[in-house]
């Protein structure tokens, strides 16, 4: 199993959501979060006066699908979620050890 | 309604005997009261019945068994902690007497008894520092229950001196205690899903009031026991009924009524109604009642206990008047029977408290509360109340006068609208209050904005400042979610045809309803957007520009947004979510400001051929600003300047006057009219320049008088008329009448320093300047003149003053072009010296 989680613009999130559950991927977690990448925010000017925005807004997309998913996972991520600009975010996979549904403790990918 | 109860049997040690069969007929009745007797007894027993096993032997005499808290007023819950004090006349030292402790309090434990317990002497009960108060507080409703009677009876009379000696430091602890409680609850009652025991105008709340009677009344050899306040034994009724319904239904000591638990509890046959919401109303109409005690009380412990606070008060207290008195911060009625039969008069009471922030007496609630007919009825026979509300709203402790107007029932009277959400529960992950709850809560969070300085927020609240009178926003916000009393279609529209209903009938102007209804309407428009939409896409900001109209507006509504997802929750507005916002006004305020210049009105053959010529070229702005007889009467002036040259209308409204101007455009016209008004000793608040295809100027100020040259002279309005004239055919010199008539202002603090910036890309034929400067009697005269002067062609302007601060928008050109690099270099530098001068 892999966790894939996306570092993505606000305003793709409703893209990429729609895009995974046509591709059957429907759980995710969702959090809002700020941080900055290679461009390390930028100086915005409002009345004359500049003030450094060093985070900027995005929304973190987690989930956990099966190995053999992943790739198709990703690519859809990317395709959804891609304008060209910078800004567009990061993907980060890691390798799951198990999984665990608490109601039945069911493990592994039937616990996904 | 559905007879198998969701309410689960108690624990198996307690399911027996009178305890079971109380909660059966609790379960049936709903009538708490047998079900905490029995499990008091229950446990009191059990207490007494281990204590004759473990601890009677070893301990023949100096150690007692007492009750504190729950078990000591006689109040246990199913599943309430078992507050124990184990009375000693030494510390226990001996092996058998430890063990027999141990073995009394694991075999409770081993009944289902969970036991809080403390081993103290009466001296080290009788100590007071900040670690201990809560104990101390327990130990209010001490009751003996096995052992040493003898020593009991000696502790409680070192006890009852000790709290007549401490009666005062201990009343403000549970004060300050319960204020932070109140506070981590946003000191509001309106939860959506209420903790009953923690909340405001909780079980808490009545506790505290026992216990603050108690201090009061205490002796130097009692401790009084006394009974609750008889409107209040209510109150205690149905909060008990709630508590012993959800440690039942859950089995545990869990006093959260949630949503799941409120829709079980319509389902018992104890409910008798089957509605959750109703039950909802019923608790938020008694917690209120508690709460309000509750406050009280506190208040009368503070006032006395904080000399520099009651000397403020007092100071405060002069600003009582003839028609109502101030004493201890709160207002009371000097003529309650002749102020309560004339609704002007009763809703002037709370323009009182909007100007200076003071909360009504209880009295006077009960006064007002009594005569809400009187105002009623003046409702149902169209009695215009709307200037009075409108003062309400726009004062600076508004947020306050609202609460006593919810409170008292009077805005419920008012507006039958508002009446429909009171203490409405909405079902909601992210809510957490109910709808009027909220609806207040957005108003305090826009009226608190003005005290935010730091990062963002500053700059929201510099919009509160610029957007001047908040009495629409108010009346906006109040009215923003009356529409989800119809839970099946979208609250926004149905919210709006609310707010104009109820307004309507209390006379507001149909500019104002306007204006209301479509911030409602779109208040929804940025929380949508910020997850939504890309603000740096210069194509959607534009599209959201042209939906919103006008930079007035765009404050307007980004300020609502602001206050509405601020009373989602206290986390809502995170700063996250500030950011976005942020985002989205600057890129909505830039494309708008864009759009005066790209935008323009094109031929039109829906008009008539005169409308059309008028209008053509214009910015949409100026169909977006003016109303339909506003662009006749320009059109009418705009023929006459056709004939004549110049044409004019100038008009007084309330405080203010307006300008109209048409001519034919030219140099240094801005400057002179600017000028000549600015001469003229009147304070130019807003003005607009624009020019049509066929290069006719339409220029429009707002101006205030403050010298009341015109009021008391009315010859000078024909004066001020022809000088303007003069002015704008070029025939008189504006700039020498300005420096005689300029209004002194010596000694003023300046403190904006002034900002230029230049946008060169926001149009594709003028570079746009917005200054931002403090203001001053003829600083647009002086700038208009040293554009001028160093040649540049003004093309359009939108200036603005808010509280001191003028935010003015020009476009320009040079020679047909837009203005080079260098050239801003220098023009910088000219502005700024103008503002800075």
């Amino acid at each position: 199993m892999k966790k894939i989680e996306a570092i993505i613009q606000p305003f793709k999130l409703e893209d990429v959501k729609e895009a995974l559950k046509n591709i059957g991927v429907e759980g995710m977690t969702v959090s809002e979060v700020r941080g900055h990448g290679r461009q390390k925010g930028h100086t915005e000017v409002y009345r004359g006066r500049e003030y450094q925005v060093d985070l900027l807004p995005k929304v973190k997309i987690e989930m956990v699908v099966p190995a053999a998913r992943a790739e198709e996972v990703i690519r859809t991520v990317i395709q959804s979620a891609r304008t060209g600009k910078i800004g567009d975010g990061k993907i980060f996979i890691y390798d799951v050890v198990d999984a665990i549904r608490i109601r039945n403790q069911d493990r592994g990918e039937a616990a996904l | 309604m559905p007879s198998a109860s969701v309410i689960r049997t108690v624990a198996k040690p307690l399911c027996d005997g009178p305890l079971a069969s109380a909660v059966q007929r609790f379960q049936d009745t709903g009538d708490a009261t047998v079900v905490v007797a029995a499990r008091t007894t229950e446990v009191e027993n059990a207490v007494r019945h281990v204590w004759q096993q473990t601890l009677a032997a070893p301990f023949p005499r100096d150690l007692a068994v007492v009750a504190t808290g729950a078990l000591g007023r006689r109040e246990l819950f199913p599943y309430s902690d078992v507050d124990l004090l184990l009375l000693v006349t030494r510390e226990p030292d001996s092996d058998l007497e430890r063990k027999s402790l141990s073995a009394f309090l694991s075999s409770l434990w081993d009944q289902g008894i969970r036991v809080s317990h403390s081993v103290r002497t009466p001296a080290e009960c009788c100590q007071l520092h900040a670690g201990n108060l809560e104990l101390i507080v327990s130990l209010l409703d001490a009751r003996w229950l096995a052992g040493d009677v003898e020593l009991f009876r000696r502790f409680r009379s070192k006890l009852a001196g000790f709290l007549y000696a401490h009666r005062r430091p201990l009343a403000q602890g549970l004060c300050r205690l319960a204020r932070s409680r109140h506070a981590a609850f946003q000191n509001t009652i309106y939860h959506l899903e209420p903790d009953i025991k923690q909340t405001p105008g909780g079980l808490r709340d009545l506790h505290l009031l026992r216990w603050l009677t108690q201090l009061k009344n205490a002796g130097k050899t009692e401790i009084p026991s006394p009974q609750l306040p008889a409107p209040l034994q209510a109150a205690r009724q149905l909060l008990w009924t709630l508590r012993c319904f959800l440690h039942l239904r859950a089995s545990r000591d869990q006093n959260r009524l949630d949503f799941q638990a409120q829709q079980a509890l319509a389902e018992q046959p104890l409910s008798g109604e089957g509605d959750p919401a109703a039950w909802m109303r019923r608790y938020f109409q008694q917690a209120r009642a508690v709460f309000a005690a509750a406050i009280q009380e506190m208040e009368n412990v503070e006032s006395r206990a904080s000399p520099l606070l009651a000397s403020f008060q007092t100071w405060r207290s002069r600003l009582s008047n003839a028609d109502f008195s101030v004493r201890g911060e709160r207002v009371f009625l000097r003529s309650p029977a002749a102020q309560t039969q004339d609704p002007e008069r009763l809703l002037r009471v709370f323009e009182f408290a909007a100007r200076h922030g003071f909360l009504l007496s209880r009295e006077a609630e009960r006064q007002l509360a009594a005569h809400l007919d009187i105002l009623g009825e003046a409702i149902r026979s169209g009695r215009p109340l709307w200037p009075w509300f409108r003062s309400i709203c726009s004062l600076p402790h508004a947020p306050v006068a609202l609460r006593a107007m919810h409170q008292t029932g009077v805005l419920g009277t008012l507006f039958p609208e508002w009446r429909q959400i009171e203490s409405l529960v909405v079902w909601d992950w992210y809510h957490r209050y109910t709808v009027d709850e909220h609806s207040l809560v957005s108003i305090e969070a826009l009226f608190a904005l003005r005290q935010c300085q730091q990062g963002l927020l500053r700059h929201f609240s510099e919009l509160t400042e610029e957007v001047g009178d908040p009495g629409v926003l108010v009346c906006a916000l109040l009215f923003h979610d009356t529409g989800k009393v119809n839970a099946s279609s979208p609250h926004a529209p149905e919210s709006a045809r609310l707010a104009r209903l109820a307004l309507s009938r209390i006379g507001a102007p149909a500019e104002i309803l306007d204006r209301v209804c479509w911030l409602i309407q779109q208040h929804l428009t940025f929380s949508e957007l910020i997850c939504a939409r890309d603000p740096d896409d210069p194509s959607t900001a534009a599209r959201v520009a042209r939906r919103i109209g006008t930079v007035e507006a765009l404050k307007q509504l980004i300020l609502v947004s602001y206050a509405d997802i601020s009373a989602v929750n206290p986390e809502a507005m995170s700063p996250w979510r500030l950011q976005q916002l942020w985002r989205w006004y600057l890129a909505t305020y830039q494309a708008l400001t864009r759009q005066l210049q790209t935008e323009r009105i094109e031929p039109s053959t829906e008009l008539s051929p005169e409308m059309a010529l008028f209008l053509e070229g214009l910015p949409v702005r100026y169909l977006r600003t003016h109303s339909p007889s506003e662009v006749e009467e320009h059109l009418r002036l705009y023929q006459q300047a056709a004939r004549w040259e110049v044409a004019l209308s100038l008009h007084r409204r309330d405080d203010l006057y307006s300008l109209t101007l048409i001519t034919r455009d030219r140099p240094y016209l801005l400057a002179c009219l600017a000028g000549a008004l600015s001469g003229f000793g009147m304070n130019i608040l807003r003005a607009e320049a624009f020019s049509n295809r066929q290069g006719m100027a339409l220029q429009t100020f707002v101006f205030d008088d403050p010298g009341r040259t015109l009021d008391l002279n009315p010859g000078e309005m024909d004066r001020l008329r022809r000088h303007i004239e003069l002015a704008a055919l070029g025939r008189s010199s504006a700039s020498s009448l300005v420096t005689q008539r300029l209004p002194q202002t010596p000694g003023r603090r300046r403190w904006l320093s002034p900002a230029v910036t230049f946008d060169s890309g926001a149009s594709p034929s003028a570079t746009l300047i917005e200054i931002v400067a403090q203001d001053r009697p003829g600083l647009l005269y002086e700038l208009a003149f040293a554009l001028s002067s160093a040649g540049f062609n003004i093309e359009l302007v939108l200036a603005d003053t808010r509280a001191d601060r003028a935010i003015d928008v020009f476009y320009v050109t040079r020679d047909g072009r837009k203005l080079d690099r260098e050239v801003e270099t220098l023009l910088l530098e000219q502005l700024l010296k103008v503002c800075r001068a």
